[in-house]
């Protein structure tokens, strides 16, 4: 019985005008975004080796330890998924001067947009009318005199409406991904195609979750014409308002001090003031070891020569000298780390701070099922907040064994040469280590996303459930 | 005609409809102010502490107050902009340390009136001609010695009165109300520009209810106008505007911004190994480095100068986007505003450079002059709204030709 509902449900959306317009529009729309987007990828990896060609040219010739890093400073490449699903990629980069403003004005469109608004709106336009609308016809009534129960009817209905809706996504994605696997320039590997099957899960999961909303809003209202507008309104709400005011919201509740102040505060204490700090106390410490070694007390007015002159010919003087010159570094040592320390504490607490922020901004977001599905999509195909602090840390460890390097390099150079600045001359570093960018694994992103799928599993069941409830109760007249 | 419409308002201002519809944009509207201009007193608060001392070489502007309505590229453009001997060092405000801001556009006024108000106007005229029929009441109307034409202007009039009334009653209530706050002050030529971008608003919405009227006399039913609406609003809205700045990106060959700035380095590098190699001055050599890159970001902003056109061409097939170009420039947020910004720092730059190479310590303070609104409008923004206004007419014509076929029966 349950079947001839699904059945019925399916023939009726199939032969509907907004079937056959959600068909043709779902049908344009993904293979032409997969189309640009995977462009989009070639040329950014085009863009990508040309950038690591030019930085091995410049190896090649002008590389001193100076300035090395600043020029092989690893960045991140374009990854596979570029070409279905862009998450932070996008270049709004406002660390640079030139940066690129037109996605901040137009977000790029990709999977994760197709899903989250259009088909969101789809599942609403399909269920609307799905109890108000049979009952206004008619049929409702004629449907429940028949020998099967309310939550038959109202389970095939929503599974009746997810299938059909999925029919033309299913066809448009084929479509999609068949541009994808022609283009030899784009090699998705196993975990891609992984990742691609766990996302279109949860797109099933957000989709029917939409489904249930329409049906429950249909179930509340007597008429199809009213309960269009309070699904519009829900919609407009839980897809278009709740994620964009939420880091707002909690930019208030939970405030940051301002990085410029605290960038600049962070360069007074380890510049201007450590200055002062270190002048200090290598003054108390020279007057210290004026007084313990009398010996040294000519120094003030000697000139460097003579000074070398002096250490050469009274080995007493020399010993003293040495003294001197430990302490006067150790005392400039000191400066450095009771002013790092402050920096150290400014930076902690904006840190904390910015953490505590993003963290209350996620929580809040994810009371729209949008910004839940955007979190877990983002972060399954690597293109997400994980992405991005993956990739900080790969690059620390990279920074990590650069330093190991150039400190070990710069030894070596010095046993050869020990007039040598190693810091200013051409030095081959063919050997340098490489950074390589390793994608993280499958399994350690899904079980990164296993609380954002709870949360859309349950608000899903939450939704149905409610759906359940209000369409028991509903009254067929 | 009259009679239509005093007709149309009173039954809108008994429907369910417009209960529904006038309650969430005021709601909407609130919230965007309110959050807003939260975040705009929060930024100010930001500036005032990081203003510049005098002679530093610090190019910073204050935040806009008309990015309470429209926050366009206002982040970047009240970003801080250090002038050292070898470029620029940029540093971001509060926005920069929490990446969900990322993820969603701010919602403020230009974002709810692009996307909610234009869905809210849709959803008033997407019935108006075809429910009619289905209740009987068009033959009715139209056995009355009364033209199609009028009964199309009424209709038109009648719902555009009674969505924009309640519209500027909520959005100049929350401009007084935030007028009340000593924080955020509006100059005189701001209200002006406040006034045009409502006005600007104000044909936006126009645009729509033409739409959903067009729609409305050219289908029989209600059922699917309404569905063929909603898809072509989100092709309007979302997916033109989106995919038009993609596809204006592949025809354009510009270098990433991250490429630009690894040249910067590489050329800087040289020239400082160079610097020491040939025992010559640093300061000539970083001169050499600064000029060559210089050179190279010329190339890049006339490219991407390019693309900004061919972006905005594009983008112009939806009206959504034309709406967002004019109101951002209206609002002096836009791409224009900040491209205009970046040459006046540029050209800040080259002169402080050449205060450092002369030795001069104390340098000039950075001021910015705004693009005036005569200058926005000659520069792109009297073309937006013209064509704008261009839509409705169109959609205005559509809607005539189909009503005076529509078949009433």
């Amino acid at each position: 019985m349950l079947s001839a509902v699904v059945k019925k449900e399916i023939r009726g959306h199939v032969l509907s005008f907004r079937f056959v317009v959600t068909f043709a529009l779902l049908l344009v729309i993904v293979p032409v975004t997969v189309l640009i987007l995977t462009n989009d990828y070639v040329r950014k990896q085009d863009d990508y080796s040309r950038r690591q060609a030019e930085i091995e040219n410049y190896l090649g010739r002008y590389a001193h330890f100076n300035r090395l890093w600043n020029v092989v400073n690893p960045s991140q490449p374009p990854i596979p998924f570029y070409a279905v699903v862009r998450g932070l990629s996008a270049e709004v980069n406002m660390e640079m001067f030139d940066n690129d403003p037109l996605p901040v004005m137009f977000p790029l469109i990709d999977l994760t947009f197709i899903v989250t608004i259009l088909l969101s709106l789809t599942g609403l336009i399909y269920s609307y009318d799905a109890v108000s609308g049979e009952k206004e016809d008619g049929t409702l009534k004629l449907m429940l005199a028949n020998d099967i129960s309310r939550s038959k009817i109202i389970i095939g209905k929503i599974l009746g409406g997810v299938t059909t809706l999925l029919i033309p996504f299913a066809v448009a994605m084929v479509v999609g991904l068949f541009i994808i696997l022609l283009n030899p320039r784009v090699g998705w590997k196993g975990a891609d195609w992984g990742a691609l099957g766990l996302i279109l899960l949860a797109a099933v999961i957000y989709i029917s979750l939409f489904v249930c909303m329409g049906i429950l809003i249909s179930s509340r209202h007597q008429s199809s014409s009213s309960s269009i507008f309070t699904s519009l309104v829900v919609w407009v709400l839980l897809v278009l308002v709740i994620p964009n005011i939420s880091s707002y919201i909690a930019s208030f509740v939970r405030p940051t001090p301002s990085p410029i102040k605290v960038s600049r505060e962070i360069f007074r204490f380890t510049q201007d003031e450590r200055d002062v700090l270190g002048r200090k106390l290598e003054k108390e410490k020279r007057a210290e070891v004026l007084k313990a070694y009398p010996v040294l007390n000519s120094v003030a007015g000697m000139s460097e020569a003579e000074i070398q002159a002096a250490i050469k010919n009274d080995p007493a003087f020399g010993r003293a000298f040495a003294i001197l010159d430990r302490e006067i570094e150790a005392a400039w040592q000191e400066a450095n780390a009771i002013q790092g320390a402050k920096a150290k504490v400014l930076q902690d607490d904006l840190e904390r701070k910015q953490r505590a922020q993003i963290g209350l901004s996620t929580v809040l977001s994810m009371l729209s099922p949008l910004a839940d599905f955007t979190y877990l999509a983002t972060d399954l195909s690597n293109t997400g907040i994980r992405s991005r602090n993956h990739f900080e840390m790969l690059r620390e460890a990279w920074d990590r064994l650069f330093e190991e390097y150039s400190e070990k390099r710069m030894e070596v150079l010095k046993k050869n040469n020990p007039a040598m600045d190693v810091w200013n001359t051409a030095v081959d570093v063919s050997d340098m280590p490489r950074f390589k960018y390793r994608e993280e694994l499958l399994a350690v992103r899904l079980e990164g996303v296993l609380p954002d799928f709870a949360v859309l599993i349950v608000s899903g069941l939450a939704v149905f459930s409610a759906a359940y409830v209000s369409f028991i109760r509903y009254d067929p007249r | 005609m009259g009679a239509i419409v005093k007709k149309e308002i009173i039954a809108n201002l008994l429907s369910y409809k417009f209960f529904v519809v006038i309650g969430l944009t005021t709601l909407l509207l609130a919230i965007s102010l309110f959050v807003m201009s939260r975040d705009f007193k929060d930024r100010l608060a930001d500036f005032q502490l990081n203003q510049p001392k005098t002679g530093e070489a610090v190019a910073v502007i204050p935040p806009n107050p008309l990015s309470i309505f429209a926050k366009g590229l206002d982040e970047a453009m009240t970003r801080s902009f250090e002038i050292n001997k070898t470029g620029i060092y940029v540093q971001t405000g509060r926005q920069s340390g929490n990446v969900i801001f990322s993820f969603f556009p701010s919602p403020d006024f230009v974002y709810i009136v692009k996307i909610v108000l234009s869905l809210v106007a849709l959803l008033f005229g997407f019935d108006q001609i075809s429910r009619e029929r289905e209740q009987g009441t068009l033959k009715l109307m139209l056995a009355n010695p009364l033209s199609r034409a009028s009964v199309l202007a009424g209709k038109w009039l009648g719902n555009y009165l009674s969505l924009v009334i309640p519209f500027l009653l909520v959005t100049l209530l929350g401009i007084a109300v935030l007028g009340m706050d000593p924080a955020i002050r509006l100059p005189v030529e701001g209200i002006g520009r406040l006034a045009l971008l409502i006005a600007t608003s104000c044909i936006y919405i126009a645009l729509f209810l033409s739409l959903g009227l067009f729609i409305s006399a050219f289908t029989r039913r209600s059922a699917t106008s309404l569905v063929v609406l909603l898809f072509i609003w989100s092709l309007l809205v979302f997916i033109l505007p989106n995919l038009g700045t993609l596809f204006a990106r592949q025809c354009v060959e510009l270098p990433s911004v991250r490429a630009l700035r690894e040249k910067e380095q590489q050329i800087l590098t040289r020239e400082i190994l160079l610097s020491y190699s040939d025992k010559t001055s640093v300061d000539a050599h970083i001169r050499t480095a600064v000029d060559e890159y210089g050179r190279l970001e010329e190339d890049y902003h006339h490219k991407f100068d390019d693309l900004v056109r061919l972006s905005k061409a594009v983008n112009r097939i939806s009206p959504a986007a034309s709406f967002v170009f004019a109101a951002t420039e209206i609002a002096g947020t836009g791409i224009g505003e900040e491209s205009s910004l970046k040459k006046d720092i540029l050209r800040y730059k080259s002169r402080i450079q050449e205060d450092i190479r002369s030795g001069t310590a104390i340098h000039a303070a950075f001021a910015y002059r705004y693009r005036s609104v005569g200058r926005v409008l000659a520069e792109g923004g009297l073309f937006d709204l013209a064509w704008l206004f261009l839509f409705t007419i169109g959609f205005i014509a559509a809607g005539y030709a189909a009503i005076l076929r529509y078949d009433v029966r």
